[in-house]
Order: structure tokens, then C-alpha cells, then sequence
């Protein structure tokens, strides 16, 4: 049987595609303009609309000035949003970004909940610690705290949220006029947790969602993320451009799942895809490079800066090949930034590309049966089991991979004709998390609030 | 010739505790998306200002115990802010606001959801802004005990002036998306806030736009001196109870001559009195169906309820169809809480006092008697709008949305089509100038 390829779909494109004019019109505060973006991914059989967040503007070690000509400055509140979106959709699922280190586990357990509940079964969170300064600067901090300290929150964070969601058993809710019992008091469940960072006696005011806990999504660079992601989440976002690379990063991270007594399917792992699709690969490539073009010098230095720091990179013209400086070297390993492609050094201008485009993730340019094809073979040499689809540019970026490239790809049968029945987790594979009862037998401390 | 001043009139898609039993209840309406659906579009339909979500951080069980919540319907309930948010989509008039707590949330998030919910319905937010006053929600969030209500009111004024600051963060012409200079915004009018107060520190500026309204509406409903004040210094709506007019007009006055305190005039703050409405083609058939709803609730369930509305009282010695006992410990609770246990210069029964709903205004006639009602209050300064809140639902609503709107429309106090786009257009108010004196420029560090 072919394996399915799972896709998201990250609601982003290049942060100056704007400038083009036609077909890059997208408003990040425009309902209209999502209204049309998400049905035309439900037209194309995409399993999640992924909306990425952050509490602050992505202007570490770079600013605002150089910011003045991206539309990325904008960032709306991506559960609120999301939320929005449920009223207009009916299949896709719904992701968002929310932070384990500026929210409560109580109110982001509550909106999840909600959300689950709105969309009968179609939410999930993406799980990040939030590594910029402006987002610690917004929140009390003079600078964001360190990795260990982060993660150890998360952990604690998902877990009293993942408790929350089971504070209420499936079958809570009686709605019983004749005994004028509305929910089973037994069947619900003070949390009474205290732990290093939380103390949250719950239960959670709402019932348990239609699929239980919605989708845990993670996309951690670093290895406690790797670890983390392999005990606790249902999808991981990575970042791989070459192939080889790409299945030495999923066979490890499903490795470490036993340990945890997870099977390796229970994991969907979705590399960045950055794509730019003509009906030739020379249509394509002008397209990129169109993109391309409304980006300046000045502006790609200072992208440089802040993805990049630390890379000493401002004496190296576009047009050459970046030294081989341990100094550059450590910086890219660091922040993941990939400076050989196919065997070969890249020159800056390359680099500059690769990482304002699409923040360095796998570019795929050209015509729909030559992504189709590579896209396939990275899911049956087990590179991954999906992709999280950034168009270059929104909405002509979707509208092309989805009139052009999904008819591919259901050809090759690795995408479906429609959408089946049931909630994201049905269709992604994943099991639905047992409730408290599991956790009760478990020796957890739920104290059902009436014995 | 002078135009008839108009009538606020808000809905709150929340039942009686005890209503779901009620045949043809909305039973899971507080959990179910197509009831709020439903609510949305049946009172956009009524030409209504906002809808209202309700909320609070916790399953609450304060002073009353999990077995009795667990004969309420009004026990589970969705996060506010996500189904305003879910109701932007599917109305395109009418208001819609939430309650969000200063105590539990952080002014960036807050900012940031509100200024979205604005644009994404472009110019149709509320926020309710509530210091949460369980205990139950305290517990949630790390708290052994209520936080104290100074502490709670200094925060919540600290959090709405930050939030403010973030909202006027962008200047409203801020972006500017010209292509031929490749310039998406004006980085000069961009501001950090630099705020450092005793209970947050944050720079900005926010990552949102300015809102479409500058500010979303803000509403308030302090029971207290601080709120009060707080809300005559920055509130658009007072959500306030009472259940006699006297009463009404006491509130009304005092609260309109603390807005002349803040330099503020009267009309920019509208007092909305919450207010049930059981409408029949008969006084008797309204009568029939309040009766309806409320004799599906026991002694034990009514002492319960009352529990939650005057916690800390021991009310073992109520009985349904006598006077509620006259002890200086009820009394005091009464008057704290401000649930009001006389009638007519004589204290009211358990069930009396169960059928006022623990405060609210409750109107039971044909829809001509209530509008007059309404009206009455309306001209005799005792509100300057109303908070309807269904008795059930659908069925409460669509009968007030067929019946008393039009004799409203009738007297010449209610709109016959939504004028103006934004919430603030729709109640008259002001769209607030963007406080630049709050930022410190930009361009200027």
C-alpha cells in the first residue's frame, strides 16, 4: 500500500513578495483574504492550516528600520484567528502556535479545548518556548531565557495541559432532564497539581473535546526539542535540504520513540517545503526569481543578521562563495542554516535567497511533475512522512501548488481525491488519547469532585 | 426637530442554570457552536448592538459543591474570546465582545486578541474586562486564595492602560504598502511602549496594526468603588443590575457624575441593565411560560444557587414558599454581593427571590407591556440600554427578536437598520485619537 503524504500548509510567504503587486496580495488582518486561502487548501486536500505566532515582532539584532518593507511586522493573534476560521471550513485541520513560556496552561487549555469543540475535532496546537528577545521584552524579561529553563517549562506546561484536557471523562455529560443531572460528578476530576512552575487545581470548565487532546505539534531545532517531540508530539515540523540529511533526522527522532512506548507511525514528521511552481521549470525559476528581485542588498544583510548571527558575513559580496570560517561555520550549525547545497559551496547571494524566502527549509523550484516527483521520494526513502508547504508567495504561491501539484501527487497516490470522515486525528493516523480513567489507573492524584 | 435618543440593546446567550431542562432548550447551548451560531445571526436579525460572551477562568463551584453544579447547565463553557472570534465570521453587524480577566492574562496577549477579533470583524470588538472574582479561578492559576480586590482593581488599571499603549503603538496610518517604494510601514510611526509599572514591564510595540475602532469597546461591571471608577475613566458600557427603578437611578447618577470626575462627558459611557424578558401574546401565556422554566427548580437546587450568589451563608433553614430569614449574616451577604431579598417593603420568599434570577430585572407580559417597560426606565434615566439575557434559549430570543423589537421600533427608540460599520459607529461613540503622549516615539531613541 502507498504511504500518505501528509500536508500542512504554513500561512506565510516571503515577507516582500508583497511588492510584486498581482497575486501577492495576501493582508495578514484580512478575513476575506484567509477565507479564500483556506478553501483553496480544502480544495486541494491539505490536511492542516498552520498558522504560525509569535508575541512580538521578529526584530532581534535587526530592528524595525529594516524591517519597513516586510509585511512579516504583522502578526495577528493565530488562535484567535484560527478560531475564525472554523466558521468557514469543514474539513482541514487547524493549527496554531502558542507559547509554553508567556501563557498559562489554563487558558491555553481552554481555547484548544474550544477550539476542538468548534471545529468538531480539527484543532491542534504547535508547541514553541519562544527563543526571541522581543518576545521576553514584551513579557517582563530583559532577554529570553535560557533552553533548559524553557523546556523544562514546556514539559511541565503540556502536562498539566494534557491533564486538563482529561479532567473531564468522554462521558461526562449526562444531559438528563429525569434526573435533573446535567454531567456526572464522579466523572469529573480536580487536577490538583503543584509542581515547579505550576500549581492548577482544575477541572478544565468544559467537557472533553472530540478528539482528546487536539494534535500536539512541535518544531524544536535543538535536541531537547528532538527529545521532547519524540515523547510528546503527534507531528513535528523539521528542517532538512538534502535527502540523506532528511532520513538520518527521522530515523533518529523515531528511535528515540520507543523508549517512550510510542510506535514510530504515531509521529508525522513535516520538513519545511518552500515551492515555486510554473507549468515549465523555466516559468518557475523566473517566478522565484521575481520574488527574489524585490528583496535589496541592504535588506537581505540584515536578514543575515538576524538569522544568522554572529556569521561574519558583511565584507563577502552576493557574488561569492562564502568563506570556510569556523567563525561562519558554528553560527550556521547553530541556527541551523545550511551553507552547502548538492555537494557544493554556496555563494552568499545563494544563502541570502535560501534563507529570506523561506527561513533556509528546502526550496523546490520548477515544473509540477518535478516537485511531485521529489516530494515522493523523499516520502517513500523515509526523509518524511509529509511536508509543511510554504508558498513563496500567497495566494498565486497556493493557487499554483494546488491546480498544479496536487493533481500530481494524487496520480503518484500519496494524496487522497477527498477528504474522508472523522477529526484530524482519523485522518492523520493518530491514535486518540485515553481519558482520565487511563490516568487514574495509572496511580495519577485526579480526585473525582464527588466521590 | 430634535432625534429620539436610542435604546442600547445587547443579548447575553446564557440561560437560567436550570433552563436546559426546559423542552426544545438549547440543553449544550454553552458548548455547542451552531447554538451560538444561531444566537448570533437571530439577534444581528434584531438590529441588536452586541452580543455578549460571559466568562471566567475555572469550572465554578465556589460555595456550592461539584454535585450541586452538577444539576447546572451553565457549569461548562466555551473560552469567550474564541467564539467571538468564531461569530466574526459568521455575522457582520452586530457587536461582539467577551470577558477577558486582568488578573490571568497578560496585557500583550490581551492586545494582541482583541486588536485581532477588531480587524478580522472589521471594527466590531468588545472587551469586557473582569479582575476575576472566584476562588475557583484563583486555584487555576497558582493562587491558594482570591487574589485581594485592591491588588486585582491595580493590576486591571495598570493592564488596560498598557493594553492602550499597545493599541496606539501604530500610528493608524502606519502602514503605508506602497509598492513603488517597497516600503510596507512607516518605521517612525511605529512606537515602543518602554512601559515599567509595579505589575508589568513591556517594551513593544505590538505586533498588530492599530484596531479598526483605535480601541475596541471597552465594558466594565465592578460591583465595587474601584470599578466604578475605573469604568467612569475608561469604560464605553457599564453593564449594571438593579430590579426596582429607584435603585436604577441611584446607579445611574452616580456613576454619570464620577465620568464628570474624569473630565469625561456623560453620553460616552452607556449604563446597560441586565434584564430578562419572558414575552407571550397574553400576560397569562407569559406568566405560563416563566412558570415553566422556573418550577423545574427544587428547594435543595434553589439553596444551592443562592449559595453561589451569597457565599459563605448557611441557608439550611429556607424553606421555598416562606420569607427568607431575617439574620444579620444574610443581610450583610445580601448587601455585599448586592442581590436584593426585599420586594414591595417585605422579604421575598426562596421562590420569589429564585424567579429574580439573585438581581436581575425580570419583565414577564405581552410584548407591548414590556417595551413600555423598557421605555419607562429608558426616559427616566434608569439605563441608557439593556442587557437582554434569554430566560431559554432559542426560543427567548426569537420571541423578543419578533415581538419586542418591532414596539420598539414602533416608539421610535430602537434603529430599523444597523447605521454605521464599526461598534463604535453602531452606539454612537467616538473613535478614540491615538494617545501618543502614553509612547515614547520611536524614531527618537
Amino acid at each position: 500500500m502507498t504511504k500518505r503524504m501528509t500536508l500542512a500548509l504554513l500561512s506565510t510567504s516571503a515577507p516582500y513578495a508583497w511588492r510584486l503587486g498581482d497575486g501577492s496580495s495576501h493582508d495578514r488582518l484580512k478575513l476575506a483574504d484567509y477565507v479564500s486561502l483556506i478553501q483553496t487548501a480544502e480544495r486541494g486536500m491539505i490536511d492542516i492550516f498552520f498558522l504560525a505566532d509569535n508575541c512580538g515582532i521578529r526584530e532581534d539584532r535587526m530592528g524595525l528600520e529594516p524591517m519597513r518593507g516586510f509585511s512579516s511586522v504583522v502578526i495577528p493573534d493565530a488562535f484567535t484567528l484560527l478560531s475564525t476560521l472554523v466558521a468557514v471550513t469543514s474539513h482541514i485541520g487547524l493549527v496554531a502556535t502558542a507559547s509554553t513560556t508567556y501563557n498559562e496552561p489554563y487558558n491555553v487549555a481552554r481555547k484548544l479545548g474550544t477550539l476542538d469543540h468548534l471545529s468538531e475535532g480539527r484543532a491542534g496546537w504547535n508547541v514553541v518556548t519562544s527563543s526571541m528577545d522581543a518576545e521576553a521584552q514584551n513579557f517582563g524579561l530583559d532577554r529570553q531565557l535560557d533552553t533548559a529553563d524553557r523546556y523544562s517549562r514546556a514539559r511541565e506546561f503540556l502536562e498539566v495541559t494534557r491533564a486538563l484536557w482529561d479532567s473531564w471523562e468522554d462521558d461526562a455529560v449526562i444531559v438528563d432532564p429525569e434526573s435533573r443531572t446535567y454531567f456526572d460528578p464522579t466523572k469529573v476530576h480536580y487536577l490538583n497539581h503543584a509542581g515547579t512552575h505550576f500549581k492548577v487545581r482544575g477541572p478544565l470548565s468544559l467537557p472533553r473535546s472530540p478528539q482528546g487532546h487536539p494534535v500536539i505539534c512541535q518544531a524544536g531545532g535543538s535536541e531537547d526539542g528532538w527529545e521532547f517531540a519524540a515523547q510528546t508530539a503527534d507531528v513535528m515540523y523539521g528542517k532538512a535540504i538534502a535527502l540523506d540529511e532528511a532520513h538520518r533526522f527521522y530515523a533518529d527522532v523515531k528511535g528515540r520513540m520507543k523508549k517512550y512506548g510510542r510506535a514510530p507511525d504515531q509521529l508525522k514528521i513535516l520538513p519545511g517545503l518552500v515551492t515555486s511552481i510554473g507549468r515549465t521549470e523555466k516559468e518557475a525559476c523566473d517566478k522565484y526569481r521575481a520574488v527574489q528581485d524585490c528583496l535589496s542588498e541592504d535588506e537581505g544583510r540584515a536578514m543575515l543578521h538576524h538569522l544568522l548571527p554572529g556569521a561574519p558575513l558583511d565584507d563577502v559580496g552576493l557574488d561569492e562563495i562564502v568563506p570556510e570560517q569556523p567563525e561562519i561555520d558554528a553560527a550556521a550549525k547553530r541556527f541551523r542554516i545550511f551553507l552547502n547545497r548538492d555537494g557544493r559551496r554556496l555563494k552568499l547571494r545563494e544563502v541570502v535567497d535560501f534563507i529570506s524566502g523561506g527561513i533556509g527549509h528546502l526550496t523546490l523550484i520548477g515544473s509540477p511533475s518535478q516537485v511531485a516527483d521529489r516530494m515522493v521520494a523523499w516520502l517513500e526513502q523515509e526523509g518524511c512522512d509529509g511536508f509543511n508547504l510554504m508558498p513563496h508567495v500567497l495566494p498565486s504561491g497556493l493557487d499554483d501548488f494546488v491546480d498544479m501539484v496536487v493533481p500530481e501527487l494524487q496520480a503518484r497516490g500519496v494524496v487522497s481525491e477527498a477528504y474522508g470522515e472523522g477529526t484530524l486525528r482519523d485522518r492523520l493516523g493518530l491514535a486518540r488519547p485515553a481519558d482520565a480513567r487511563w490516568r487514574i489507573a495509572q496511580g495519577s492524584n485526579l480526585e473525582a469532585m464527588q466521590a | 426637530m430634535t432625534e429620539r435618543k436610542q435604546i442600547a440593546l445587547g443579548v447575553i446567550p446564557k440561560e437560567t442554570p436550570f433552563s436546559w431542562r426546559y423542552p426544545g432548550a438549547f440543553a449544550e447551548a454553552d458548548h455547542d457552536f451552531d447554538h451560538f451560531r444561531f444566537i448570533a445571526q437571530e439577534a444581528e436579525r434584531g438590529l441588536l448592538d452586541l452580543i455578549f460572551c460571559a466568562d471566567s477562568v475555572a469550572l465554578r463551584d465556589d460555595g456550592m459543591g461539584m454535585e450541586n453544579v452538577s444539576h447546572t447547565g451553565t457549569a461548562a463553557y466555551f473560552d469567550g474570546m474564541t467564539i467571538i472570534a468564531a461569530l466574526a465570521a459568521v455575522t457582520k453587524h452586530i457587536g461582539i465582545a467577551s470577558t477577558a480577566s486582568t488578573t490571568y492574562w497578560h496585557p500583550y496577549h490581551l492586545a494582541r486578541q482583541l486588536a485581532t477579533v477588531d480587524h478580522i470583524s472589521k471594527g466590531r470588538a468588545g472587551w469586557n474586562l473582569i479582575t476575576s472574582g472566584q476562588t475557583s479561578e484563583a486555584l487555576n492559576f497558582g493562587y491558594d486564595a482570591q487574589v485581594d480586590g485592591p491588588i486585582r482593581y491595580a493590576r486591571a488599571r495598570e493592564c488596560l492602560e498598557t493594553v492602550f499603549g499597545l493599541w496606539d503603538s501604530w500610528d493608524d496610518d502606519a502602514v503605508v504598502r506602497d509598492t513603488a517604494t517597497g516600503r510596507f510601514f512607516d518605521p517612525s510611526r511605529v512606537h515602543r511602549l518602554n512601559h515599567v509599572g509595579e505589575h508589568f514591564k513591556i517594551r513593544g510595540p505590538l505586533n498588530v496594526r492599530r484596531p479598526p475602532q483605535g480601541h475596541p469597546v471597552i465594558c466594565q461591571a465592578g460591583g465595587s468603588t474601584e470599578g466604578w471608577n475605573l469604568a467612569a475613566e475608561y469604560a464605553d458600557v457599564m453593564f449594571s443590575k438593579a430590579t426596582a427603578i429607584g435603585e436604577a437611578q441611584r446607579f445611574y447618577r452616580d456613576i454619570k457624575s464620577r465620568l464628570l470626575q474624569f473630565g469625561r462627558h456623560p453620553d460616552q459611557l452607556k449604563i446597560m441593565l441586565e434584564m430578562r424578558a419572558i414575552v407571550g401574546r397574553t400576560e397569562q401565556e407569559a406568566h405560563e411560560k416563566f412558570r415553566a422554566v422556573q418550577d423545574m427548580v427544587t428547594e435543595r437546587e434553589a439553596k444551592d444557587l443562592l449559595k453561589q450568589f451569597l457565599p459563605g451563608v448557611d441557608f439550611t433553614d429556607c424553606v421555598m414558599d416562606e420569607p427568607i430569614p431575617d439574620t444579620p449574616e444574610i443581610n450583610a451577604a445580601a448587601q455585599r454581593f448586592r442581590v436584593f431579598v426585599e420586594k414591595d417593603g417585605r422579604r421575598m420568599t426562596l421562590r420569589e427571590l429564585t424567579d429574580t434570577g439573585f438581581g436581575s430585572w425580570i419583565l414577564i407580559g405581552t410584548a407591548a407591556q414590556i417595551a413600555d417597560q423598557l421605555v419607562e426606565w429608558f426616559d427616566s434615566e434608569a439605563a441608557d440600554g439593556f442587557m437582554f439575557t434569554p430566560h431559554w434559549l432559542p426560543g427567548g430570543l426569537t420571541d423578543f427578536v419578533d415581538q419586542v423589537v418591532p414596539e420598539l421600533q414602533a416608539r421610535g427608540v430602537f434603529r430599523t437598520a444597523y447605521e454605521g460599520s464599526t461598534l463604535r459607529e453602531i452606539m454612537g461613540f467616538d473613535r478614540p485619537s491615538n494617545r501618543r503622549a502614553a509612547v515614547q516615539d520611536y524614531a527618537a531613541q
